[in-house]
């Protein structure tokens, strides 16, 4: 609080700004469907003009926002962080639940933004796991189509995100899943059994 | 990383190159535009076109001269090529791709925008691919997927490597052969006294005492061969890493820092420490064993042929049937106990994360709660333990008898012979005795390709380094001067990476003797500049001339001797003081090193420790404080009485008196003696007799303090900001202190 006696003597140092920034940060801003209009660009993204703030000084918009999860892996749906695209991303606002707060159309709109942005296919079937010198080379088919990849042998490569979850990142940084691994073949579950 | 991909037939059927006009960069992109994984879908850039092309189909054509926007945006677990051209200038998608061609990508967009701007250097990427392109293996960290390049094989070269080592080898295979030699005799004694003396009325106390003698003469040989054989290959196996951990560590060395930067840390010192012990290991354990076992096999079965061929064939069919069994075997017991060992693994670094933050955990009040995980943890780790135990202690005596199976017939058929008087007892005995020799290494030799391949990648890492060429070396006739300190940039362009300039167009003229005051922000490029001085790094255009001749024509040690360098961060070696202070100028005298040191006023305190000028520094030593260290670092660098003394940040640790000090000492120092300095504290350069500004990769501003706060720039603006920060520190802390 010491600086506040400095505010306005040093111009230089801008603290007023400093303390606008900090509300800035500290706010939690819900967005839906009454505040917030999204609209698809031509160029495959979508674009937000927010409206009906009391205080808002011009009317907000922007050409280009990222969708983002809070908590991707348990609670997809809600908690959705609309945030500016620069590299010092900024949140504009939260949706609080998608599939209450927003119409339809926007709740698709979004969906496909989020589909691109989390690249995560869904194993349907597990052609054969090889093992090899630390490495194991997965032959599987995905919602995305057939798909070959490498993961290390350790326990970080499989990761259980509940009790019939599992999650497996190649050496690349690819993501796969497996939503409930109790629902494979006896033969595929031997396969994986390595794993679990 | 592979930046331009082989473009497949039918796609580049779609693509019609003008005349002239080649392909510049080609990655694939392998999601489609309905975001399913595709295999036939490639980004290609051209000299002017940059092009997606899926299947035979041309998706999107862009001229490069429209590109206005061009970058690779990573996302999670994917990415995507977002453009804006003249025609188009919102953002827009131009490919997707998953993680294995984001970093591609990226630098193949910036390839394109190089293209764009008329600049036709070939960006590269020195990362690794992390599978191969080709083939799909899993490659640890080497350029090139070993079974695809191709090249004159790694193997090869490991078997030059051990031509340096023939004698030892010929002796190793000498002691081998002895080994064989003894363990076919074996049995044939065997067999003689079975068959002439251990029959009743045949043989007597003598006989058998003979037997005795002769059987413990054997054994001693035996060991005694075996035992050469061991220190042999172990003394080979020590001496062969320690000449490549020798040769490395040169390399290392000579090689330049770009190299060493563009690695982890970690990864040199494993390539010196653990990939040379894995060839060492190997030498020891495997080599010989490999070849005696080979050399045995080969000698029992031609022994056994002789005695009779039926029943040799009725026992080596069984050989590639055991050895099916016991690699399948070993295979999935090594699958189990690896993921057991992950296991413990997790459950150690469980307990460690514990532990380290018990504070925390005690604070927070959630005993109870981490006692229930680390209980589960441990559970799951039992249970794995003691599936694999019970498969362990079930299987193994099952594979014993499969690998036995050879011998029970040899029994069976070899005493049918023994029955019809084909053979003696004593025979049948030798033969039986023989089978269980070419059966017993059979489980060690399914260890061998594992091991060959560890070998082999260790070799590879190994010679991943040996085969770089060092970018920095004296050039031919590299001249040996005597340097006067005249230091002078004329158009230098330098980039870590070629596409990313760091310096541009850099153009200064440093007359002997005066004082250069670098001055910008953080990232701006003033270390780098005193990195081309210090020649770490060639420069890309331009010449940076020193006396008048090119940095790279002089020879690089003689002129490293006669600059002094002190860093921000100064690294002393393990050792006395005394010895880090020598490290510039070994025969120093010590009243030269206690000249240096008062000049950096820290002869005081160097005095005060109990073991003055010979206190152990390091990491077990004395610990100095960063003052200190910066003192001797100081004291080092002007030992040799340099004639180009490089200060980064010299005197940041220092408190302000100390400073004050130094600065007195180094003016009279650097009085004839070219120096550049780096501060933050822009009072450090007040006496400087130039300050260089630079800002956006380039030279901003040049002249003195009073010149460049009279022209209201940069620099006057970082002198205020100074001076306001400081106006404000003791006001905040005061209140600090009050609240």
């Amino acid at each position: 609080m010491g600086f506040k006696n400095f505010e306005g003597a040093d111009e230089e140092f801008n603290l007023e700004q400093m303390e606008a920034e900090t509300d800035a940060m500290l706010r939690l801003r819900y967005l839906n469907a009454e505040n917030a209009t999204f609209a698809r660009t031509p160029g495959g993204f979508v674009s937000l003009d927010i409206v009906g703030e009391a205080d808002a000084v011009s009317p907000e918009h922007y050409d280009r926002v990222r969708v983002v999860r809070s908590f991707p892996f348990t609670a997809p749906n809600t908690y959705i962080s609309i945030r500016t695209t620069e590299e010092k991303s900024k949140e504009i606002g939260i949706i609080k639940d998608i599939t209450k707060d927003v119409s339809k159309e926007t709740r698709k709109m979004l969906e496909e933004q989020m589909n691109l942005r989390y690249f995560t296919p869904v194993i349907t079937k597990i052609n054969d796991i090889k093992e090899e010198y630390g490495h194991a080379y997965w032959d599987v088919v995905t919602t995305e189509g057939p798909c070959k990849f490498v993961i290390y042998m350790n326990s970080s490569s499989v990761v259980s995100l509940s009790d019939v979850r599992l999650m497996i990142s190649d050496l690349d940084g690819n993501r796969f899943e497996i939503p409930d691994y109790t629902k494979l073949t006896a033969g595929e579950l031997k396969k994986l059994d390595l794993f679990l | 990383m592979n930046l331009n991909f082989e473009l497949p037939a039918a796609q580049r059927s779609a693509f019609k190159p003008a005349d002239g006009e080649e392909i510049r960069y080609c990655s694939p992109c392998d999601i489609g535009t309905d975001g399913k994984l595709t295999h036939d879908r490639y980004l290609v850039v051209t000299d002017t076109r940059l092009l997606v092309i899926s299947g035979t189909t041309v998706e999107t054509e862009l001229q490069l001269s429209d590109i206005t926007y061009l970058k690779c945006d990573p996302l999670v677990n994917n990415g995507l090529l977002v453009a804006k051209t003249v025609q188009n200038p919102e953002e827009h998608i131009l490919a997707r791709f998953t993680m294995k061609h984001v970093s591609r990508v990226a630098f193949v967009a910036k390839g394109a925008l190089l293209l764009r701007d008329g600049i036709k250097k070939q960006v590269i990427s020195r990362e690794y691919d992390k599978t191969c392109p080709i083939c799909g293996r899993a490659l640890r960290g080497t350029r090139e997927c070993p079974k695809c390049s191709h090249k004159p094989s790694v193997l090869w070269k490991f078997f030059k490597l051990c031509g340096a080592y023939k004698l030892w080898l010929f002796i190793i295979a000498l002691l081998m052969v002895g080994v064989a030699a003894v363990q076919l005799l074996v049995p044939k004694i065997q067999q003689v006294f079975i068959d002439d003396y251990l029959k009743p009325g045949r043989g007597g106390w003598a006989e058998i005492g003979v037997y005795a003698v002769i059987m413990i003469g054997v054994t001693a040989v035996t060991i005694l061969l075996h035992v050469l054989r061991y220190w042999m290959c172990i003394s080979m196996g020590t001496k062969m890493s320690m000449d490549l951990r020798a040769m490395l560590y040169k390399k290392i060395q000579m090689l330049s820092l770009s190299f060493i930067q563009d690695r982890r840390p970690g990864e040199l010192m494993n390539r010196i420490v653990d990939d040379t012990r894995q060839v060492r290991r190997f030498m020891e354990e495997a080599f010989a064993g490999m070849f005696s076992c080979l050399i045995s096999m080969v000698s029992v079965v031609i022994v056994m042929m002789t005695m009779d061929w039926k029943l040799t064939l009725m026992s080596v069919i069984f050989v590639p049937i055991a050895l099916g069994i016991s690699v399948s075997f070993w295979r999935n017991i090594h699958r189990r106990f690896h993921m057991q060992w992950h296991r413990f693994d997790k459950t150690n670094s469980g307990l460690q994360d514990i532990l380290s933050g018990m504070r925390v955990v005690k604070s927070f009040g959630t005993e109870e709660q981490e006692t229930e995980n680390f209980k589960k943890l441990t559970g799951e780790f039992a249970k794995i333990q003691e599936r694999n135990e019970v498969f362990w202690a079930s299987l193994f005596p099952l594979i014993s008898f499969v690998m036995g199976l050879g011998v029970y017939v040899v029994t069976y058929f070899g005493g049918l012979g023994v029955l019809e008087d084909r053979f003696t007892v004593g025979q049948l005995q030798q033969f039986i005795n023989y089978t269980w020799m070419l059966y017993g290494p059979l489980g060690w030799m399914t260890f061998l390709p594992r091991m060959i391949t560890q070998l082999m990648t260790s070799l590879e890492r190994i010679y991943d380094v040996m085969d770089e060429e060092p970018l920095i070396r004296d050039r031919e006739n590299a001249k040996d001067i005597d340097l006067k300190g005249e230091v002078e940039f004329k158009d230098v362009t330098f980039g870590y990476r070629s596409y990313e300039p760091v310096l541009e167009k850099i153009n200064l003229k440093v007359k002997p003797g005066e004082m250069i005051g670098l001055v910008g922000a953080s990232g701006t490029g003033k270390s780098t500049l005193i990195n081309l001085i210090m020649r770490l790094y060639e420069v890309d255009d331009g010449h940076l001339l020193i006396d008048g001749t090119d940095i790279n024509d002089l020879q690089i040690e003689k002129y490293h001797s006669q600059i002094g360098v002190v860093l921000q961060e100064n690294f002393l070696f393990a050792g006395t003081i005394y010895n880090n202070l020598k490290f510039a100028k070994p025969d120093a005298t010590e009243e030269e090193i206690i000249m240096a040191a008062k000049m950096a006023n820290a002869h005081d305190f160097i005095v005060k420790t109990p073991d003055g000028y010979n206190t152990y520094v390091g990491e077990h030593g004395y610990s100095l404080s960063g003052g200190e260290r910066q003192r001797l670092a100081i004291a080092r660098a002007i030992l040799n009485k340099p004639r180009l003394l490089i200060l980064d940040e010299a005197t940041s640790a220092l408190d302000t008196e100390s400073e004050y000090l130094i600065q007195k000492a180094l003016e009279r120092l650097t009085a004839n003696c070219t120096t550049f300095a780096i501060a933050h504290r822009l009072s450090t350069l007040k006496d400087a007799d130039r300050l260089v500004v630079i800002d956006g990769h380039r030279i901003a501003e040049v002249g003195t303090h009073n010149e460049l706060m009279e022209q209201k720039g940069i620099y006057y603006k970082l002198v205020t900001a100074q001076l306001q920060m400081q106006a404000l520190k003791p006001e905040a802390a005061g209140e600090q202190a009050a609240g």
